[in-house]
């Protein structure tokens, strides 16, 4: 990897941190455990749109891995890996079919598929099949945030630089 | 741009797949709203909460005392629906003269007891029932 390549990166993921951060303050949107905008999910989706799926893997990684370190306990960094390793997959796959064109759908699936995968893990850790009541609210509130992001994402990119 | 096309369609059907989740969520939350629950009983000591006993699952009737801390006793009968006290060995026997009750509206007080039950019901049905009766 050339230095101008992890200079950018590490923006990146300066960058996702400092959202991750910024979010973390905000009072929770709903009463329901996991349910987040999940901001920070717009800088791996402008990777996605402008990179390869390798800087958003990279970038996503680091994020999850100093965000652990810095706010969380071992276990959100479980939750978030479940969550975000899904979700990055799927939206690869998605934004490749989609030939970047539609990162409202792209960050639409990765919504879903972060909360799917998050609550997934939560019934794994917790051995409480009853979690799983959450799901009604927790896909719908993918989709949403997840659009939320991807427009996020689709406006962000305009503003940024072509590297 | 050959496949325009195909990325539009694969667009359109991953939105019909969004839509569709949604959708599915949607119905299973109004399908399991959760279920009305019927008449609880609570029983409270001082304001505090000491027993709470939902009234549409008793079968059969069945007492149990309940001793405050001054020594003072109350004999708590419950039956399907209802509930009400016993016996009791304060001096005015209030609580006694209430007899059973089935509706949030009274509840039954011993005060020199400092024991007071009182009917919650979560079910968010109008009652048809007359609001109060005084004789």
């Amino acid at each position: 990897m050339g230095t101008k390549k992890l200079t950018v990166l590490s923006l990146y993921a300066a960058l996702s941190l400092a959202i991750y951060a910024a979010e973390s303050a905000l009072p929770p949107l709903a009463p329901i455990p996991g349910f987040k905008l999940g901001l920070a999910n717009i800088v791996t989706l402008i990777l996605l749109l402008r990179g390869t799926t390798r800087d958003a893997a990279l970038v996503l990684t680091v994020r999850i891995l100093l965000s652990a370190m810095l706010f969380g306990q071992a276990m959100s960094l479980l939750y978030s890996l479940a969550g975000g390793v899904c979700s990055l997959f799927v939206m690869s796959v998605v934004n490749r079919l989609l030939r970047r064109r539609y990162p409202l759908l792209t960050g639409a699936m990765g919504g879903l598929f972060h909360n799917a995968a998050q609550l997934a893990a939560a019934v794994a850790v917790t051995a409480t099949p009853g979690v799983i009541a959450y799901l009604p609210f927790l896909l719908p509130g993918g989709i949403l945030t997840g659009l939320f992001t991807g427009l996020c994402a689709f406006s962000a990119d305009h503003f940024l630089p072509r590297s | 741009m050959g496949n325009a096309k195909s990325v539009r369609r694969t667009a359109l059907f991953i939105t019909i797949f969004l839509i569709l989740v949604t959708a599915v969520s949607a119905g299973c939350l109004f399908a399991a709203a959760p279920p009305s629950r019927g008449p609880v009983a609570e029983i409270y000591q001082n304001g505090l909460l000491i027993r709470s006993i939902p009234l549409d699952q008793v079968s059969e009737p069945f007492s149990f005392l309940i001793e405050g801390e001054n020594g003072g006793r109350n004999l708590i009968e419950v039956r399907p629906g209802s509930i009400g006290v016993l016996q009791a060995d304060c001096p005015d026997q209030i609580c006694v003269r209430q007899g059973f009750i089935d509706s949030p509206l009274i509840p039954v007080a011993c005060v020199p007891n400092g024991l007071v039950i009182l009917i919650r019901n979560d079910a968010e049905t109008v009652s048809e029932s007359p609001d109060l009766t005084t004789y």
